[in-house]
């Protein structure tokens, strides 16, 4: 939603941000978005942020992944490529094997968690649209924005009004990256 | 971008907080700017200590550079191990350092998943203490192969020779276990650290700062969904991590299980070995995090109460390790292998080694029975004092259950001593050096306490607003 104009509401409170997110939910508005300096479970709720399916399954593949890979090549060149008979033992002795395959499906997964979490999340990036904001940078530190990016908003000359009413300190109004203040 | 470092790093007083009340695990009511104010503060405006023991102990580091490259250059004669004694100091080092990592990662991951509070202040303390603990732990099994060069025969590649690594033994297992579980670590701190890697370019008074911080934030901005993605992820590793924890040093102690010799050939090690490196984790923790407290003036961050809620943990995992040593030697003197019994009832009690075995039984039983006391574990010199006595008895217990085994095994033909050379003792106290160095470039360069976690605790506490 960052590309396109948008409203943008500054509070310097976690609980005044979730009040403007309810309000503006309540006003029937969708295209939401906030940026917080800590996880706000009350906003996700609020925003109706969606449970992210994506990355626990990708994830899951992740460590199938490693895990049968780490089983392949132990498999295969222990028992294809160069069998080497030590003590009379199985040339697969898949009890030996559990403990490199366990280390690689955990590195799998965790290497797809990362990386996933980056990936969706846009990062790594060497700027965002919204540092045109003044101020924005404050938002890793102790403020809390709330963007709107719904046609009605843009359009009703009463709502940043309204939202400095619920307690936003500064209305930005965001114009495919130029910020004018509202 | 304005120029936000200006927003409150020039109006920075040296105590924004008083000092909370000794129970609680966070500051009395402050808002997230003072927060965050004065625990950048703290990496932004470092003490005057910092940099000349940076200089020391990066200086005293290069006694390790010297013996790693002796080694190199001469062949790991220079060591005092020999056969039948092979193992002797470079495997009781790698045994101990990756042990003191493991607490580190029990306290992020286990931590994390039990929903404690109280891990928040000491988080990144610890992470940081796992990874520095690993780089010394790589370093033992790499030099002890000998030809320290061909390490990567040890990973399964298509060479020339069309000959692969044994994957029925132990040490291609601990190939996969030691750097699967220094990556974990590694994504597991640098995922926790981007939120405040961002807070440091948005708060950094100087540009130049800016931009290194911000290039290693990687363009972290906390919108809501890339905190939910944040949470599930480090979840996630949380969860992937605390297995690790006892995976590792349980394909660690298998090196020694699955041997025959007496005294090792045991199924109990895992377990046991488990238990002995978060217990010796632990201490370590409290090694470091008692004086940096003291020197940083952190005692309303982490508090009495961490201390005390750390020392249960060592009584917890003391009396486990206490356990593992009566249930050893019992199963010794009831198991009817006269070689094992002989090894745990007669050679490691009264052996030459007699006097390294008891004070590890000093050291390792004795010393957590103290923490029963409730002001003992309250008292932060006298833990300081117990942490490094539990250190000492965690390395020599591995040195004890290494050389005792292999000096006397079934033949008394094969029975030899074993002597440490001063190479040995030079790279041990390299590595502590080395450790110290890498935790103090560590303490000036990261924000060592979690500050959006502290935060998000403040608001969840009530305190914040």
């Amino acid at each position: 939603m960052t590309s396109a104009p948008s409203l943008w509401a500054e509070f310097d409170q976690g609980d005044l941000a979730v009040a403007g997110a309810l309000f503006l939910r309540k006003r029937g508005m969708n295209h939401l978005d906030a940026f917080t300096p800590y996880p706000l479970l009350e906003l996700e709720e609020a925003l109706g942020v969606k449970r992210p399916w994506l990355i626990p399954v990708l994830v899951l593949l992740g460590a199938s992944l490693g895990g049968s890979l780490a089983f392949v090549v132990i498999w295969w060149t222990a028992a294809v490529n160069y069998p080497l008979n030590v003590g009379g033992r199985p040339l697969n002795s898949i009890v030996a094997d559990i403990p490199i395959v366990f280390e690689l499906s955990v590195l799998g997964a965790a290497l797809t968690a990362f990386g996933l979490c980056l990936a969706l999340s846009g990062m790594p990036r060497l700027s965002h649209s919204l540092e045109t904001l003044p101020g924005f940078e404050r938002t890793s530190i102790d403020r809390f924005w709330i963007g709107v990016s719904d046609t009605g908003a843009l359009e009703d000359p009463s709502l940043p009004e309204q939202l400095q009413q619920i307690g936003a300190l500064r209305i930005h109004r965001l114009n495919g990256g130029v910020d004018r203040e509202a | 971008m304005t120029t936000v470092g200006a927003l409150d790093a020039g109006a920075l007083p040296d105590r924004l907080l008083a000092p909370a009340d000794e129970c609680e695990l966070l500051p009395r009511a402050t808002d997230d700017r003072s927060l965050t104010a004065e625990l950048l503060g703290k990496v932004l405006q470092p003490p005057k200590w910092l940099t000349p023991a940076i200089a020391i102990t990066g200086a005293l580091s290069s006694v390790l550079v010297v013996c790693v490259g002796y080694t190199f250059i001469t062949g790991i004669g220079v060591w005092g191990n020999n056969i039948p004694v092979a193992w002797a100091f470079a495997i009781t080092n790698f045994v101990w350092w990756i042990g003191i990592g493991h607490a580190g990662t029990f306290i992020s991951a286990f931590l994390l998943l039990f929903e404690q509070k109280w891990r928040t202040s000491i988080n990144r303390f610890a992470e940081g203490m796992t990874l520095f603990a690993l780089v010394q732990a790589g370093l033992f099994p790499l030099l002890h192969m000998g030809r320290a060069w061909f390490f990567y025969w040890l990973v399964p590649y298509p060479s020339t020779m069309s000959i692969w690594p044994q994957f029925r033994s132990s040490l291609t297992w601990d190939v996969a276990a030691v750097s699967t579980y220094l990556t974990v670590s590694v994504l597991f701190f640098y995922l926790g650290l981007l939120p405040d890697l961002a807070a440091m370019r948005d708060f950094a008074p100087e540009r130049w700062r800016r931009r290194i911080y911000g290039f290693f934030a990687l363009g972290w901005y906390g919108s809501v969904a890339t905190w939910r993605r944040h949470r599930i992820a480090y979840g996630l590793l949380a969860g992937l991590a605390a297995p690790l924890v006892v995976s590792v040093h349980s394909i660690v102690s298998m090196d020694f299980a699955i041997g025959i010799l007496p005294g090792w050939h045991s199924t109990i090690f895992p377990p046991y070995f488990v238990a002995g490196a978060i217990y010796s984790g632990f201490a370590m923790v409290l090694t470091l995090m008692i004086p940096a407290r003291r020197l940083y003036n952190l005692e309303h961050i982490i508090t009495t109460a961490h201390l005390d809620k750390m020392a249960k943990m060592l009584l917890v995992t003391g009396l486990i390790v206490t356990y593992s040593y009566a249930v050893e030697t019992y199963s010794a003197w009831v198991g009817g292998d006269a070689f094992e019994r002989h090894m745990q009832l007669h050679v490691r009690p009264f052996g030459a080694i007699a006097p390294i075995f008891w004070t590890v039984i000093l050291c390792n039983c004795g010393t957590p029975l103290l923490l029963w006391s409730r002001r003992i574990r309250r008292s932060a010199a006298t833990l300081f004092v117990l942490s490094l006595f539990i250190q000492l008895g965690m390395w020599l217990e591995r040195f004890m259950l290494i050389v005792s085994s292999q000096s006397a095994d079934f033949l008394p033909s094969s029975a030899h001593g074993y002597q440490p050379s001063l190479i040995d003792g030079a790279i041990l106290g390299g590595t502590l050096c080395f450790f110290l160095f890498l935790f103090l470039v560590f303490l000036r360069f990261v924000p060592f306490i979690p500050v959006s976690e502290l935060k998000a605790l403040n608001q969840e506490l009530g305190a914040g607003q």
